[in-house]
């Protein structure tokens, strides 16, 4: 949830950093597959073996406790050099990104679809307050720190919100990558609208989300690259704010009713 | 500070160089023609780390890494056209397989945290992201038509 202070002498633990390139080398070898899918197409990438085989090397003798916690600080550096290659895509079309301001700054109220879809959901399956914290948006560091600070970390509503963020953290890379390619290819929405709406304010998720529609549409790269890197930028500066005055206080208020609803029958 | 800066210097290099060689791999781009590139990616990141540093303002080392690399890339900047050059030949995609590799030895842990959750959580989780994708999807294609640029 820090940035910045890495903890001393991470550099010396050669056994992580031969690991991760051992998966490099084996994951880029593998190379993309993309599996047609009724009209649509599912993309897997090297970076989506990358996670499950690093996942899965965790329970084998190769990688140990400390490997795993020292991985962790790194992959903030890991994301600064993308952001860093981010940006120096996102300048050159500045002009085009200016001029997909509104759509930019709008989309940001999309992320609000969540309360719509999933909350329901929630409450239909006999979630109670813990919906909330789960449902209120997609759970990333600073909603983390938003429910913590209203509710409380024990309370329900601080449990669902570490279930979204550990759903987050460990399959949303994948998930948002497969679903990104899936629906980008069967639904008449442009790509370009799915590229914006790849920035929800995670590094990964973005890379993963973005990297499936480039490798559908290369044609489009640079423009996908420059609208997912400026949305998501948006979304990590604004998106708590969205959070605090439109999504908690609506998710509230939908909680609410359609808890009383159901009770009133 | 300063052995801060070693710390970040030798971990961004390491993660690069993993980074130009899953740029070889799997996208033939030899690692000398890519290593300029990589350079500078890595100065655009240390310089976001030395800025928050010194400006007392809380705001996180990553906006200010996003900025710098978009200033330097952008035409008027002196040198820009080099930075551009140089960098095109750095995959996007060969940076996020070694993230997702130390991404996945980090996971390993929470995992069983994760199993705990029950089939419920992982329908309702799986609906957020649905959700908030495809809501954002659906603004910005009635904005994005709407201003004619797609």
């Amino acid at each position: 949830m820090q940035d910045g202070n890495t903890a001393m002498g991470l550099w010396k633990d050669w056994r992580l950093h031969a690991i991760v390139l051992v998966i490099v080398i084996v994951t880029e070898l593998i190379g993309t597959f993309s599996i047609k899918v009724g009209p649509g197409v599912v993309l897997l990438l090297p970076m989506l073996y990358a996670l499950i085989i690093g996942i899965i090397l965790y329970f084998t003798p190769a990688v140990k406790a400390r490997q795993s916690m020292n991985a962790e600080p790194i992959i903030v550096l890991g994301v600064s050099l993308l952001l860093a290659k981010i940006g120096v895509i996102i300048g050159p079309s500045l002009p085009e990104v200016i001029a997909a301001g509104p759509a930019l700054l709008l989309q940001e109220l999309g992320n609000l679809g969540t309360i719509l879809i999933a909350l329901p959901v929630a409450i239909w399956l006999g979630m109670k307050r813990e919906a909330i914290g789960m449902t209120h948006s997609i759970g990333r560091e600073p909603n983390v720190g938003l429910i913590m600070d209203k509710y409380g970390m024990g309370s329900p509503e601080g449990r669902g919100v570490m279930a979204m963020y550990i759903f987050g953290t460990v399959f949303g890379a994948v998930f948002l990558g497969l679903l990104s390619g899936l629906l980008a290819t069967i639904t008449p929405l442009s790509p370009l609208s799915f590229a914006l709406a790849s920035g929800v304010g995670s590094g990964s998720m973005m890379a993963a989300a973005s990297g499936s529609l480039i490798a559908a549409f290369p044609d489009l790269e640079t423009q996908i690259i420059a609208f997912s890197g400026a949305s998501n930028l948006l979304s990590l500066s604004t998106g708590l704010w969205v959070s605090i005055f439109i999504g908690l206080p609506l998710t509230e208020k939908m909680y609410g009713w359609m808890t009383r609803k159901k009770e009133g029958y | 500070m300063l052995k801060n800066i070693q710390e970040w210097v030798l971990l961004l290099v390491i993660v690069g160089v993993s980074g130009l060689v899953g740029n070889w791999v799997g996208y033939d781009v030899f690692p000398l023609t890519a290593l300029p590139g990589m350079a500078v990616l890595i100065g655009i990141c240390l310089a976001g780390f030395i800025l928050k540093e010194i400006i007392p303002l809380n705001f996180p080392s990553i906006a200010y890494i996003s900025i710098i690399g978009v200033v330097v890339s952008m035409p008027w900047f002196p040198g820009s056209d080099k930075v551009v050059e140089w960098t095109t030949q750095v995959q996007l995609l060969a940076l996020t397989t070694p993230i997702l590799a130390y991404a996945g030895i980090a996971i390993g842990r929470s995992w069983s945290d994760f199993v705990k959750l029950g089939w419920r959580t992982l329908i309702v989780a799986s609906l957020v992201m649905i959700g908030t994708f495809l809501g954002s999807a659906v603004i910005a294609e009635m904005i994005l038509g709407f201003q004619g640029i797609i």
